[in-house]
């Protein structure tokens, strides 16, 4: 329980925080920083338990359909990370409150900081690999929120950092997609104890490469190292915690995970030398080159980073207890340096090493600290890097393989140390030696400077006695190779070879040192023709300029150029299919009838004349015709429900087309020869495909097993025998849920469209003036007729969808009857005269019913499904469905989409002056209102 | 064959009519392609089966299939649906611009 707690209590910190400085204000930092500490001392509370070969763990089922689990693991090499993460963290946090400005709001920062270690620890933690991606891309995303905090000048760094190490996930998430197909399982502690199930399948190449790149983004090795120092514009405790000490070493803590199962391939040992040991010099190199402090420490870490991921590419029980030794001392000296760069730079205004000098006249205390954390750093006796830098040149000298490998790994990682003692012995003399350049300096705060004392004073302490580190760095070994190790750490080895390698290290150290003159200016004037960054930036607005190169399309605002895309990738499509021919049976089993030709006929001058007339309404007349004669099609094929929705549907558009019609101009446009002939080519060829594709994938085989069952079963299933309309109520009801939702999804939108029509009643501007001369005797023989004719047509809407289960009818079609209804009556009163019922209610009724049909379904186990039930009277039997009721909301939801459109498109539109004062549409629903 | 002409034509003037200029145009020319797919839908049960498909009406064996015209019907109902709402688009552009036309082609290009 210790591991979900300690998690827990992490994200309770990030979601208390904001409300912690709002009572504290940045010293909410002291009780965040007490919170760590209770956790790091829970953790290392386990110590024991865990260098006795002992683990702590959790496991509880998370999606077990694909064997997921919430896993978290504590063992040795999660001890070291989490005691970093904690240990670290609550120095970060007892060193931010005197750090940041007394005022403005630091509860985005503290919280994110809290939510950032809680992630840190989970990756750490994680024994599943889905929960290890999760937390890799936390620790991503908290990375960039915490950089792009510093302001405008944060933006590029910051995106640069998230799209670096964000690919980086991606890879991540590959990798373990990958493994858990090959492995078949998801559990890392089952695949670390049989490697082979990774190692021997064909993707373990892929699965290296993947984690490779996952790895080297995160810890920004090279090629991609140039996001961490960009990444220097967050403030300080940023840097020091994310980017020295734990999130950069998430990629150390990924290759030492999976090193049981790559660390004998020489292609992983080769490629990790050889990039870790080039990271390590060019960034070393990097690092002397700058003298803004905080940009030197970020390549300084870029380089140590480099050194670590050499040391992890040995793979040696050795190079493996150094590599956790060096994370351990960078982590201390590399956080005291940050902090107390960050202290100079408050104090002194500067971060400038060569404004800085003689800092211990007028700051003794922060000299001698940054004094203590630069010597660790050079590695100088008796600190702790220098224990883990000669246990790395023995490791390296170890290295598996020719004898030539190792030397030559060992004297490259001196040139490196050797720049690194230069770089860091800079900073020493700027802190001891050297005349004082601003002596009205002085102290700051004690409060300020023990969150940095400590780790300095740790570096010296582990350094005398690096002995006690030796139980628990070999527990680390042991449970990241899976082999037992028994390295002895000490400070002093006696004469070997590691030795005369660091006394080299010292004495180029101090070379490049005294000689800072001439190595500056020969660094300085030869500068590297691209930079990582420049190159970064380069390809990002080359993918910017490729999606525009592709959106381009797309931009024109002309109707034409949006569909000519999809139109001419399915004329494609359907070309290359119909160029394929399909191998069909040879003889269509569908019969050609004498009646089809004339429907073919009629269909073929009506449609021709539609492409061809100049004048508005007869097009809307050939468009009803068209529909008309589809309607009689559907009646020969068989589909009378069809042919009843065809026709009345037909009516329906014609009514809106023409009073939509009534405000545009009598005549279409003029459209250029050559845009016709193009558009008459494209039609044809459409044409001819769709037809052939119809001729070859139609009608080629008896009667389809969906229809021999419904027509057998849908009267016992159901109660109907209209199957189309059991079809749409009973068995494929869910489908027409969502068909219906979507009309009333156009009615709303159709609402919302033409929310600046005018009330009804309201003086219309642009209505024709012309009236018939007549016009109040004829209303009176319309209005007549409309209430003579009214409550018939509802009667036969109510026939029709009670007898849908049965004969040609249903919802669908009595909703369509009942908008011609609701059209009859409306028509005699014109437009300004508002309509007896309104659409939205019916659509809102209606969809309502519809649902609460599906979820009475539930109580039969399953939504929408009908529930039946037998009313007898006297003698009849009369079978009643809850399908009916379902029916009843899809006519209430189409009858309202119609009479939506009626009532809007028919009234006029108000002047563009006067439409703020234009009703709401949605009122009541928290609807827009303009 | 006769279900394959009548796909063939109705796609065609729907192209044809969806590539003109005016949203007036456009709608009519996605109607006739909406019939051309309802047609077709009509077609992938078989035009060999043309009895209609009400249970002891007609023999089970020569009924057409069902399946794809309850499809058809709701298709049917949704291009009446996105039908209305074209127009309604072509109504509210003829409020700003005179034409329904959006934008001026050739100024657009």
């Amino acid at each position: 329980m210790i591991l979900p707690v300690t998690l827990g209590t992490l994200a309770a910190t990030a979601l208390a925080a904001p409300a912690l400085t709002t009572r504290l204000g940045r010293n909410a930092g002291y009780p965040i920083a007490a919170i760590f500490l209770a956790l790091a001392g829970l953790i290392a509370a386990q110590a024991a338990e865990i260098t006795d070969g002992g683990s702590v763990s959790t496991k509880v089922d998370w999606i077990p359909s694909i064997g997921v689990s919430f896993h978290l693991h504590l063992d040795g090499l999660s001890f070291l990370f989490a005691m970093l993460v904690l240990g670290v963290g609550a120095l970060i946090m007892a060193y931010s409150p005197r750090y940041l400005k007394a005022e403005g709001d630091h509860g985005r920062f503290y919280s994110l900081l809290s939510l950032f270690a809680m992630s840190m620890l989970g990756l750490v933690l994680a024994r599943d690999l889905v929960l290890l991606f999760i937390f890799w891309e936390f620790t991503t995303l908290s990375s960039f929120l915490l950089i792009g905090g510093g302001g405008l000048r944060a933006i590029q760094p910051a995106t640069r950092a998230f799209v670096v190490t964000a690919s980086g996930g991606l890879a991540l998430l590959s990798a373990i997609v990958l493994m858990s197909v090959a492995a078949g399982t998801t559990d890392m502690t089952v695949i670390m104890a049989n490697p082979s199930v990774v190692t021997d399948s064909p993707l373990a190449v892929a699965i290296a490469i993947l984690i490779l790149a996952a790895a080297f983004t995160k810890s920004a090795q090279l090629p991609f190292h140039f996001w961490l120092p960009d990444a220097m514009v967050a403030i300080t405790p940023v840097s020091a915690y994310l980017h020295a000490a734990t999130l950069v070493k998430g990629g150390i803590y990924l290759l030492m995970r999976f090193s049981p199962l790559f660390n004998d391939w020489q292609m992983w040992q080769v490629t990790l030398m050889t990039v870790g040991l080039t990271t390590a010099v060019i960034g070393a190199l990097f690092a002397l080159k700058q003298h803004d402090l905080k940009a030197l420490l970020a390549y300084s870490t870029v380089s140590q980073l480099g050194f670590l991921i050499a040391l992890v590419g040995v793979g040696t029980p050795a190079a493996l207890a150094a590599a956790a030794l060096h994370t351990f001392a960078h982590a201390l000296f590399k956080a005291t340096l940050f902090m107390l760069v960050g202290i100079i730079d408050r104090e002194a205004g500067s971060r400038d090493v060569r404004e800085l000098g003689g800092l211990r006249r007028v700051m003794p205390v922060t000299a001698t600290l940054t004094g203590l954390a630069a010597m660790s750093m050079a590695g100088i006796p008796p600190f702790i890097g220098f224990v883990s830098k000669e246990e790395a040149y023995s490791a390296l000298l170890d290295t598996p393989g020719p004898e030539w490998t190792g030397w030559l790994a060992a004297l490259t990682a001196v040139c490196a140390a050797g720049l690194t003692f230069a770089y860091g012995f800079r900073i020493f003399y700027g802190a001891f030696a050297g005349p004082t350049t601003q002596r009205r300096l002085y102290e700051p705060s004690p409060a300020f400077l023990t969150p940095a004392a400590i780790p300095a004073a740790l570096g010296l302490i582990f350094g005398l006695a690096v002995g006690v580190l030796t139980p628990m760095i070999n527990r680390t070994v042991a449970d990241t190779v899976m082999t037992d190790t028994d390295a002895k750490l000490s400070l002093w080895h006696g004469f070997s070879a590691p030795l005369a390698l660091s006394a080299i290290t010292i004495m180029i150290g101090l070379l490049l040192f005294f000689g800072r003159y001439p190595v500056d200016g020969l660094l300085h004037r030869h500068r590297l023709p691209i930079t990582g960054a420049g190159a970064f930036d380069a390809i990002y607005q080359g993918c910017l300029r490729l999606g525009a190169w592709i959106g381009a399309p797309t931009k024109a605002s002309t109707i034409g150029a949006h569909l000519a895309w999809p139109l001419a990738g399915v004329l494609a499509l359907g070309i290359v299919g119909v160029l394929m021919w399909p191998d069909v049976p040879d003889t269509p089993v569908s019969p050609t009838r004498p009646e089809d030709w004339a429907v073919v006929g009629v269909l073929a001058v009506a449609v021709v004349s539609l492409c061809l007339v100049r004048s508005r309404i007869s097009a809307i007349v050939l468009l009803g015709v068209v529909g008309f004669v589809v309607g009689i099609w559907f009646l020969i094929a068989g589909a009378p429900d069809l042919a009843l929705t065809q026709l009345l549907v037909e009516i329906l558009t014609v009514v809106v087309a023409v009073l939509v019609l009534r405000r545009l101009p009598p005549f279409f446009q003029q459209v250029r020869r050559s845009r016709k002939a193009v558009a008459a080519v494209a039609a044809v060829a459409s044409g001819l495909v769709a037809g052939a594709a119809t001729f070859l994938l139609t009608g080629r085989r008896e009667q389809s097993p969906a229809a021999q069952y419904l027509m057998r079963e849908a009267e016992n299933n159901s109660g109907g025998r209209n199957v189309v309309n059991t079809v749409l109520v009973d068995f494929r009801a869910l489908d027409t849920l969502g068909e219906v939702t979507v009309l009333a999804i156009a009615g709303l939108g159709l609402l919302t469209l033409l929310r600046h029509t005018a009330p009804p009643g309201a003086e219309l501007s642009n209505l024709p003036t012309v009236r018939p001369p007549d016009r109040a005797g004829n209303m009176v023989i319309y209005q007549f007729t409309a209430r003579l004719l009214f409550p018939g047509i509802a009667a036969i809407a109510t026939f029709l969808l009670l007898r849908g289960h049965y004969e040609p009818g249903g919802g669908f079609i009595a909703a369509l009857v009942a908008a011609v209804a609701v059209g009859v009556l409306q028509m005699p009163h014109g437009p300004s005269h508002p309509p007896r019922i309104a659409g939205l209610p019916l659509i809102r009724v209606g969809l309502t019913l519809s649902v609460l049909v599906g979820v009475w379904g539930l109580a039969d186990g399953s939504f929408l499904r009908p529930l039946r039930g037998y009313l007898t009277i006297g003698s009849l039997d009369i079978g009643l469905s809850s399908s009916l009721l379902f029916d009843v909301g899809i006519l209430l939801i189409v009858l309202g989409m119609a009479v939506v459109a009626f009532e809007r498109l028919g009234r006029g539109s108000l002047h563009p002056a006067e439409r703020s004062v234009a009703e709401p549409v949605l009122q009541g629903q928290g609807g827009e209102r303009r | 064959m006769s279900a394959a002409v009548i796909v063939g034509i109705l796609m065609a003037g729907g192209v044809y009519l969806v590539l003109q200029r005016g949203l007036v145009r456009v709608t009519i020319g996605f109607v006739l392609i909406g019939h051309a797919l309802n047609s077709l839908l009509v077609a992938a049960g078989g035009m060999g089966f043309r009895a209609v498909s009400f249970i002891s009406t007609s023999d089970p064996a020569e009924a057409a299939d069902p399946l794809p015209q309850a499809f058809a019907l709701t298709a049917i109902v949704i291009t009446f649906g996105i039908t209305i709402y074209l127009f309604g688009l072509a109504r509210s552009g003829a409020e700003d611009i005179p034409a329904d036309d959006v934008p001026d082609e050739e100024r657009a290009s």
